[in-house]
């Protein structure tokens, strides 16, 4: 009778142990940090910026300051140049992964597809710096910017939100013969 | 003569609780170490909560432009205040050049500014909860500027 209590006793001491820790895990998601990451080895400048997702995603619907405002930003038309950006990103977000644009020039290229379901953008400036740039955002994080009602505004807030919920990813690098840019996303608060 | 113990006593407790009441927000930490042209050091350790105290004694009247200035972003700093307090101890902003170092940082509570050049050394630590209660103190002020 004695073993049968005991042993009624721990497994109750087990049980409450893990949906103690069951509950703890599921309260407290892993916070996720954007890094920026600059670099200038002709001056021997660096600045490192590391923001937790959930400050950037808590602060932007409070800022109401020129084209910010709740969480959105307002664009002017004249921005899109008449193109109807919308559209055009419904049609990539169906379409498979693929090159979209591919401009080879003299001085330049530009290269825009879809792939492994992220947008990437890369461009490479032939000229005397060589500057590099890449850029790599996920559809759900595109598709959240234009997420808005409205046709002239962006959804920052809802972008920021997304991209949370991205796994890690290097979203942008730019680096020309001196300077070096990144900005990744990731589960630890350090830039290391 | 017991009298006097259980007197001395009942002053000794009510200043240790007093001491505790004080300190409990923490401690804000100046340290600047200032290099050229002579060297001098300042050093000040204060309990955080004198400043919202020091703040609310101001008359408001003195505090009116930067309450103005304040009180729209009032619901911007509250958010990365209470984010910050939440969050884990991180690296804010870093900067490195030659000859300057800066750190923004969140620490144990605390925001530490410590900027590095070759003329000063400063470090500054203040408790997340002290910024967060002056904060509000000089937004409450009355917006009647006096300059």
């Amino acid at each position: 009778m004695q073993k049968a209590m005991r042993a009624i006793g721990v497994c109750c001491v087990l049980a409450l142990t893990i949906s103690n820790l069951a509950v703890t895990a599921m309260a407290a998601p892993t916070e996720r940090y954007i890094h920026i990451k600059v670099n200038d080895s002709s001056k021997g400048e660096s600045v490192n910026v590391n923001l937790p997702l959930s400050m950037a995603a808590a602060i932007l619907p409070t800022v109401n300051k020129g084209t910010l405002h709740n969480g959105h930003v307002t664009i002017g038309a004249a921005d899109f140049n008449g193109v109807d950006v919308r559209a055009i990103l419904q049609a990539i977000r169906t379409a498979p992964d693929n090159e979209f644009v591919t401009v080879k020039e003299k001085d330049q290229d530009v290269r825009v597809a879809k792939s492994n379901g992220d947008l990437i953008v890369h461009v490479l400036d032939k000229s005397k710096d060589g500057e590099k740039v890449d850029v790599t955002i996920p559809m759900k994080v595109v598709d959240a910017l234009f997420s808005t009602a409205k046709e002239n505004e962006l959804d920052l807030a809802a972008a920021v939100r997304a991209l949370s919920d991205a796994g890690d990813a290097v979203l942008v690098t730019v680096q020309d013969a001196t300077e070096h840019v990144r900005i990744w996303i990731d589960s630890h608060s350090s830039a290391e | 003569m017991v009298l006097l113990g259980k007197v001395a006593l009942g002053i000794a407790g009510t200043a240790l609780a007093g001491l505790g009441l004080i300190c409990s927000e923490g401690m804000i930490e100046v340290n600047v170490v200032e290099k050229q042209p002579e060297v001098h050091h300042v050093y000040v350790l204060a309990p955080a909560m004198l400043v919202p105290i020091a703040t609310h004694l101001v008359p408001s009247r003195k505090l009116g432009r930067a309450s103005a200035e304040i009180r729209p972003w009032m619901p911007t700093i509250r958010a990365a205040l209470e984010q910050l307090r939440a969050g884990e101890d991180l690296t804010l902003v870093e900067l490195r050049e030659p000859g300057q170092h800066v750190l923004v940082a969140k620490s144990g509570g605390s925001v530490v500014v410590d900027v590095t050049d070759k003329d000063d050394i400063v470090h500054v630590s203040a408790p997340i909860r002290a910024i967060e209660s002056t904060v509000e103190q000089v937004a409450a002020a009355s917006s009647e500027t006096q300059d």
